[in-house]
């Protein structure tokens, strides 16, 4: 039998990570559609068709979240996180700068790893008070990095891919650590075997 | 009712929480034809399949939680099923506020829209 599988992050992306009162809802109506589709034409085009509703849903779905109460409190937990990550960063560039590695150079390897886990830290702890506020909390990350990126703020000279690298896996650790650690759940169920069964 | 009053009448009805948007007015109508209530997804069909317009599920989504926040439309879970990986289906259906807001809606285009049928000949 051939396997109908929707793509698993696409459907983690709507499930668990956009914000919205009826996540699992929507989720069943592209699966449903998805296995329609991928019986009439193939597979691939069924993906391609997943994949855009999933793309197109974020903007909306944010959009709509950030009109309405739901979406200011999002945000303000987002803010929450987003000052305590700042803390929490703090902290840890003064006693690396400080303490464990006063040469430039340490630092400079040393920075991605603080960025990351307090991004990753960060994620965790918003998804465990509120689903939606993951979102907001990523796209703050990359408005800050964005905005130091255009101060030229680090004045030790670093490629340009250590700077996109800030760019994009900021906001990256923010949404998928709270996967890894379990806290989001979407990938499960989501693997259907065509119509009527659903694969383990 | 002469024709201004008429249009006074609309506008006093028409307190802000009931204008329409355009996505919303065509989302309410859907769901009117479909009658007895509906999922997001044949909600989308609906539309595509009268207008041509591709619009996405969380638009579609989007749209009925502002009109269920609004009151105009009502939703209920359904039961999971396997062909959608075991999640349950939302059924929304248009409230008396809906019907009233589509009706006032319905009646505003057509007092803002009449006369001009000749003007627009020549487009």
């Amino acid at each position: 039998m051939r396997r109908n599988s929707p793509p698993a992050f696409a459907c983690w992306l709507v499930e668990s990570v956009l914000p919205g009162r009826y996540p699992e809802a929507m989720l069943g109506d592209l699966i449903e559609e998805y296995t329609l589709r991928a019986e009439s034409t193939s597979r691939l085009t069924a993906s391609r068709w997943f994949w855009s509703q999933a793309c197109r849903t974020v903007p909306s779905m944010v959009w709509s979240s950030l009109r309405n109460r739901d979406g200011l409190i999002s945000t303000s937990v987002a803010i929450g996180v987003y000052i305590v990550m700042g803390m929490l960063k703090f902290a840890a560039d003064w006693t690396i700068s400080k303490v464990v590695a006063p040469e430039q150079t340490t630092y400079v390897v040393l920075a991605p790893v603080v960025f990351l886990t307090t991004s990753a830290i960060g994620g965790c702890v918003a998804a465990r008070i509120r689903r939606g506020a993951t979102m907001f909390l990523a796209l703050m990350v990359v408005i800050t990095v964005a905005v130091l990126m255009e101060l030229q703020v680090c004045t030790i000279p670093v490629p340009w891919w250590y700077q996109f690298g800030f760019l994009t896996l900021g906001p990256l650790a923010v949404i998928i650590t709270p996967t890894l650690f379990g806290r989001l759940k979407a990938t499960r169920n989501c693997h259907v075997n065509g119509p009527g069964t659903i694969a383990d | 009712m002469t024709f201004p009053a008429y249009l006074f009448y609309i506008a006093k009805q028409m307190n802000r929480g009931e204008l329409l948007g355009s996505l919303e007015h065509i989302i309410l109508l859907a769901l009117a034809r479909l009658d007895g209530g509906a999922h997001g997804m044949i909600v989308r069909r609906e539309i595509e399949e009268r207008t041509g317009r591709n619009i996405s599920i969380g638009a579609v989504y989007a749209t009925l939680e502002r009109l269920e926040a609004k009151g105009y439309v009502s939703s209920v879970t359904g039961e999971p099923t396997p062909e959608r990986g075991g999640r349950a289906k939302r059924l929304f259906r248009v409230e008396a506020a809906g019907k009233r807001a589509l009706q006032i809606s319905e009646q505003t285009l057509r007092c803002m829209t009449a006369g001009l049928e000749s003007r627009w000949e020549g487009i």
